[in-house]
């Protein structure tokens, strides 16, 4: 069970994550170099790559939680595991929200679109996102219990699947989507001042995400403790 | 630029509504479990005073 201090280091992530995001996002705006006006149509909306690409990645953080949590509920019936699960797929809703949303600002600025339907790097994430929409809506209409949890589990054991396969898609198919600018074994296609505002979105993404995760598994341990604790007492009364 | 700027600005209060929502909920789930073991603490008051008054002349 996470103790107080996890919450306050939850917190405390939480507190310097959004502070980093917000720091991105000026520097995104106001010091970031510009690309080269040839290579884009809508130069200035390439700025929402600074939140997109670390949105994705923190998305991707959390799909690996939700898968973890999902395979030590599975095979091992932790409770600690199963918390992972929740904070895994509420945490990665909100990213794939967040990634999907401005994936989409960007595609109606640069090709018109807001999606391709025949992007295969787009529809895996889509389904990444709907999978974490299923899971959450789900497990929150249901009564907890065993089978709903080995159900949700299922999904979110099995959905992880889309991740490497989202991760490979635009190195394999390059459709609309454009291809990785950074680990791609080259020198890559990004300055050193646009690379440092990318690394710092990405840090912040990620203590911000691990942050909302040690809180959101804080608060379902502290949901099953009042769900205890009022058994108790109805019981008792 | 502006629209970007807007889109921006709606994703950062997006998650800081969101991460709101959550420390609320939160502390909101720390006050009413000290509110029900407080209720524990008062069911076994009055037994306490019950016995006490037992004890009483």
């Amino acid at each position: 069970m996470l103790t107080p201090p996890a919450m306050k280091w939850g917190e405390v992530l939480l507190v310097l994550g959004f502070t980093g995001i917000g720091s991105t996002l000026l520097l995104a705006l106001l010091w970031a170099p510009s690309v080269s006006l040839d290579a884009f149509e809508s130069p200035a909306a390439q700025r929402i790559f600074y939140w997109h690409v670390p949105a994705a990645w923190a998305a991707f953080i959390a799909f690996g939680a939700l898968f973890i949590g999902s395979a030590g509920w599975l095979f091992r019936r932790s409770e600690w595991a199963w918390r992972l699960h929740v904070a895994g797929s509420e945490a990665g809703l909100a990213t794939g929200l967040m990634t999907v949303w401005s994936g989409c600002v960007w595609g109606a600025a640069e090709w018109g679109t807001p999606w391709d339907w025949t992007d295969v790097r787009l529809n895996t994430f889509g389904l990444l996102t709907l999978l974490a929409v299923y899971v959450v809506l789900g497990r929150n209409s249901q009564p907890d219990g065993v089978e709903s949890r080995d159900t949700f589990a299922a999904f979110g054991l099995y959905g992880f699947v889309l991740v490497p396969v989202t991760y490979i898609a635009t190195r394999i198919w390059t459709i609309r989507h454009p291809g990785p600018v950074v680990a791609t074994g080259e020198e890559g296609s990004i300055n050193g001042d646009m690379g440092m505002v990318l690394l710092l979105g990405a840090v912040s993404f990620t203590v911000f995400i691990i942050g909302h995760m040690l809180t959101s598994m804080r608060l379902t341990a502290l949901e099953q403790r009042l769900s205890n604790l009022q058994r108790h007492h109805d019981g008792g009364a | 630029m502006t629209y970007l700027a807007v889109a921006y600005l709606g994703m950062l209060v997006a998650i800081a509504l969101w991460t709101w929502t959550v420390v609320q909920r939160s502390r909101r789930l720390d006050q009413r479990l000290h509110a029900l073991e407080g209720v524990g603490g008062v069911d076994r008051q009055p037994q306490k005073s019950e016995d006490e008054a037992e004890h009483k002349p």
